[in-house]
């Protein structure tokens, strides 16, 4: 399976010195290499300092282990069965092993569900034969199917994905797969996690392009220009689908959760980045904050379980970034 | 029973109900308290899914276009069915919308001038067609709802199904709704409504919509005894992914793509000598299936469907990952194909329904085929029926009918407010009514599985009621529907819970969708010639002195009724259509 990351990526824990590097490279592009270069220095250890912690932390998924679930704050591995399944060329059978939450009872079991599929069903293909045919009692959020409404997220073989976006054949081991909900979010039935929180975090940022011109922002005349490299700025940043996946991925959130969250933090970047938008700074002052960038560790997960490129790890240092600059700039 | 007062309720949460939301709270100074409800969560609904663009006439003098000829396109494209008052309205002001988006975040395609850059769509004699890369419905749905969540007097309500609309006498009274977190119950009591729910694509089992395309905003009107037009013309995108229907945009085509057989031949040279794989999705879906019938289609074992070509190879890298990168993944993702490296397996899918609620130039939702409207409730977007699109949509006008009909509905709607005091009382039977529904279909002591049923008619409907009819297959359909129908009296849930029963809401859309499909079928049957996407083989013709009208169908004690609307003709008189 070929992946197509279209931003910058980050990568999980091993990270450590490349966001370093970076605070010098554009702080020295910025400021030019001088006096300042000794400051960027110093930068520099306090990134390796800060950031260099959070290699060590586990994250939400074990990269080496997909078959280990977190399961409160504890990984724990979950044995697949034994026996390999009967398999011809065309058709397969598979063990749907589907970690379920039973809200009456707010307890978490786990139940297999055994059922055919081709070298084309994917996992959400996979999840609706059963509720069609084994158990309609199973409760999955689902909509367009080809990765572009961000409804299906779910931690599939301990790695939070799109369900949609997920070949059986290829996620199966030994004949079996593993799906629990998102626990990084509240849960509510089975496989359903509560977006509440969620949006209400993105909502606090105020994600929306802010105008002064409000009579020709409703009532157009003209189309505001912008050039192919200002789009470019922007553009990777605007491909977040709402999934959750980062959220869920995030180390910080889920320990600390009055942290503001990758996705929302991408999203101020992605308005910040727009040459039409007239928030300016007053965007930096909303993430300057203990619970904004600057709790980011930089563990990258976020950016690694995204499944359309944001890189929301990058668009928080970058922000981090634009924070420092505009503090210089003030000093100047 | 909860119940909550507002000013507007706005059933659906695509591109027209959140456009509707902005003008109608912009119109009425942030002053009307206006509700969103949504079976989703907002963000999500199908509109997200809209790839190629939206249409509209930006810079006239640079490309030669004109409003002119946009609407002569449109009105060609529909095979002369749309009211060609509509169209006017439509390409008059879609050109403001695309600068709508713009302004509030959409990002466009550019091209050097820093300008919007347009490209090239079925049956569009002119480029004319904004994109954002091939995700445009994606950016449009994102900003819409950046832009909603941050209107004060706007509530949303995520994941509540509608299950009944009330009306008293002519007049909008309000929705029954179901809060599928927690199965309890509401009614939105409301001065007006709008309606803007979608399609209902997913009566077919090959389709490119989401899951949720279900048609229940015309299945709740049609319900309620309230007409819906011209059901018969559903549309079969060309190029849906083989074998899971996903669409891959026209603008593949657009940009230069090849539709090409077994043979290697370009086969379009055929039917549309001059404007060949851009001529509009009727033509293209017929020559496709016609070229699959006379051998010259490939077959994928599994699925055994069979299929063409989609060739983009010729376009090289560059283009494909700056202008149709959504495509490229999903084709990696789903099939693991390239289309860099290989052509993708194509065939028409179930893509939008032409038809919907039969409404007057403005969305105003109508009670009869031309006298009587519905007091306090609009129709919009691809649930109503304006028509702006006759017979036969052209690509990229449906999503400047959506945000154009949803800037009309919204100041509409504050005009109307201006003028009422009051929404009708909510008699207390009916609440008594509308409380006991829901558990009555959960109490059901049938032995049917639903998912059977579903299944069973989204196969009666690609079996029978596909491209290319024929009387006899319709009357099979039909017969099978009724069948199946009967059938749903005696089913049986398995989830008897209240908490996120989506069994429950399964079943409420498979209801929706069985009415609406025998609606699709029976004005199939009754239109005694071939126009747009409506082709039957034993009238092959168009036939203006007989059919130059749109069907108007609705339920009565009796059964199925049908009448007939004229088309209105402003400028533009039926002619041979040629491409």
């Amino acid at each position: 399976m070929k992946e197509s990351l279209i931003a910058l990526s980050t990568v999980y824990a091993p990270m450590v010195g490349v966001p370093a590097l970076l605070f010098v490279y554009v702080l020295s592009l910025v400021f030019g290499l001088g006096v300042l270069g000794s400051v960027s220095f110093i930068l520099v250890m306090i990134g390796l300092l800060v950031f260099g912690v959070s290699g060590l932390r586990d994250v939400y998924f074990h990269k080496n282990n997909p078959r280990a679930v977190k399961i409160g704050r504890e990984f724990i591995e979950v044995k697949p069965k034994q026996e390999e399944k009967a398999s011809d060329k065309n058709k397969r059978a598979v063990t749907f092993r589907v970690m379920r939450f039973h809200p009456e009872t707010q307890t978490l079991k786990e139940q297999d569900y055994e059922i055919e599929t081709n070298r084309f069903s994917t996992v959400l293909d996979g999840l609706l034969n059963i509720k069609a045919a084994n158990d309609p009692t199973l409760a999955v959020r689902y909509s367009c199917r080809m990765g572009i409404c961000g409804s299906c997220g779910m931690v599939i073989n301990g790695r939070p994905s799109l369900a949609c976006e997920k070949n059986v054949w290829n996620s199966a081991k030994n004949g079996s797969i593993e799906i629990s909900p998102m626990l990084g979010h509240p849960l509510l039935k089975d496989l359903v996690t509560d977006f509440d929180d969620f949006f209400e975090r993105h909502i606090l940022t105020n994600p929306y392009l802010f105008r002064t011109d409000l009579s020709e922002k409703y009532n157009p005349t003209k189309e505001y220009p912008q050039t192919k490299e200002q789009l470019n700025k922007f553009l990777p940043f605007s491909y977040c689908i709402m999934c959750g996946l980062c959220v869920d991925a995030c180390p910080v959130i889920n320990t600390n959760p009055s942290f503001v969250g990758p996705q929302a933090l991408s999203q101020v970047y992605r308005y910040y980045a727009d040459s039409r938008d007239e928030a300016g700074k007053n965007r930096l002052e909303h993430v300057d904050l203990l619970n904004g960038v600057w709790d980011c560790e930089f563990s990258g997960s976020c950016s690694e379980v995204c499944p359309k490129g944001v890189d929301p790890a990058f668009a928080i240092q970058l922000l981090k970034m634009e924070v420092i600059k505009d503090d210089f700039t003030a000093i100047k | 029973m909860e119940i909550l007062d507002y000013d507007i309720v706005i059933l659906g949460s695509g591109i027209a109900g959140l456009t509707a939301a902005i003008h109608a709270s912009n119109a009425t100074d942030k002053k009307a308290k206006i509700a969103i409800v949504t079976k989703l969560h907002a963000m999500r609904s199908h509109s997200v899914a809209a790839e190629g663009g939206i249409s509209g006439v930006l810079y006239p003098e640079v490309t030669n276009d004109s409003l002119d000829l946009h609407a002569y396109d449109t009105i060609k494209g529909s095979d002369y069915l749309a009211d060609q008052d509509a169209v006017e309205l439509l390409v008059k002001n879609a050109p403001k919308e695309v600068e709508f988006f713009d302004h509030i975040g959409v990002s466009w395609n550019r091209n050097e001038k820093a300008q919007i850059e347009q490209r090239a769509f079925g049956g569009m004699s002119i480029p004319r067609t904004a994109f954002a890369a091939d995700k445009t419905g994606f950016f449009m749905m994102r900003a819409l709802y950046d832009e909603v969540v941050n209107l004060e007097n706007v509530s949303i309500f995520h994941e509540n199904f509608a299950y009944s609309l009330l009306l008293d006498e002519n007049h909008f009274v309000g929705l029954s709704v179901m809060d599928l977190a927690t199965g309890s119950l509401r009614i939105f009591h409301a001065k007006a409504g709008i309606i803007a729910t979608g399609g209902a694509s997913r009566m077919y089992d090959f389709t490119t919509t989401s899951h949720s395309s279900t048609g229940d905003g015309q299945a709740l009107v049609y319900k309620a005894g309230l007409p819906l037009k011209d059901m018969e013309f559903v549309q079969f995108h060309p190029t849906a992914l083989v074998p899971n229907g996903i669409l891959i945009t026209e603008a593949a085509r657009g940009e230069g793509g090849y539709l090409t057989n077994s043979k290697g031949e370009r086969f379009m040279a055929l039917y549309a000598k001059k404007q060949m794989e851009l001529a509009p999705r009727d033509i293209v879906s017929r020559a496709i299936i016609t070229e699959i019938r006379a051998g010259r289609g490939l077959r994928e074992e599994l699925s055994g469907l069979e299929y063409i070509h989609l060739d983009l190879r010729h376009l090289g890298k560059n283009v494909i990952d700056e202008k149709l990168p959504m495509i490229r993944e999903i084709a990696q993702k789903s099939l693991n194909i390239d289309p860099v490296e290989e052509p993708l397996p194509v065939r028409p899918a179930a893509h939008f329904t032409m038809g919907g609620i039969h409404t007057d130039l403005y969305g105003r939702v109508m009670a009869d085929e031309d006298k009587t409207i519905v007091d306090g409730l609009w129709a919009i977007g691809e649930c109503g029926c304006v028509s702006v699109h006759g017979s036969n949509r052209l690509g990229s006008n449906s999503l400047s009918q959506c945000a154009v009909w949803g800037r009309i509905a919204g100041n509409e709607i504050a005009d109307y407010l201006k003028k009422t005091a009051d929404a009708p009382k909510l008699r207390k039977e009916i609440v008594n009514a509308e409380s006991l529904k829901i558990s009555a279909i959960l109490d059901k002591k049938g032995s049917v599985n639903p998912y059977f049923i579903k299944s069973e008619l989204q196969k009666t409907m690609g079996e029978f009621v596909y491209v290319y009819r024929t009387k006899n297959d319709l009357f099979n359909a039909k017969r099978r529907i009724s069948e199946l129908k009967k059938m749903f009296n005696d089913i049986y849930l398995a989830d008897k819970g209240k908490l996120f029963n989506t069994n429950l809401r399964d079943v409420l859309e498979i209801d929706n969708l069985l009415d609406l499909a025998e609606a699709v079928t029976l004005c199939a049957l009754n239109r005694n010639e071939s126009r747009g996407a409506h082709a039957i083989a034993e009238y092959p013709n168009r036939d203006d002195t007989n059919w130059l009208k749109h069907s108007i169908v609705y339920k009565t004690k009796e059964g199925v009724g049908i009448g007939y609307k004229p088309v209105t003709i402003t400028r533009w008189k039926p002619q041979p259509r040629i491409y």
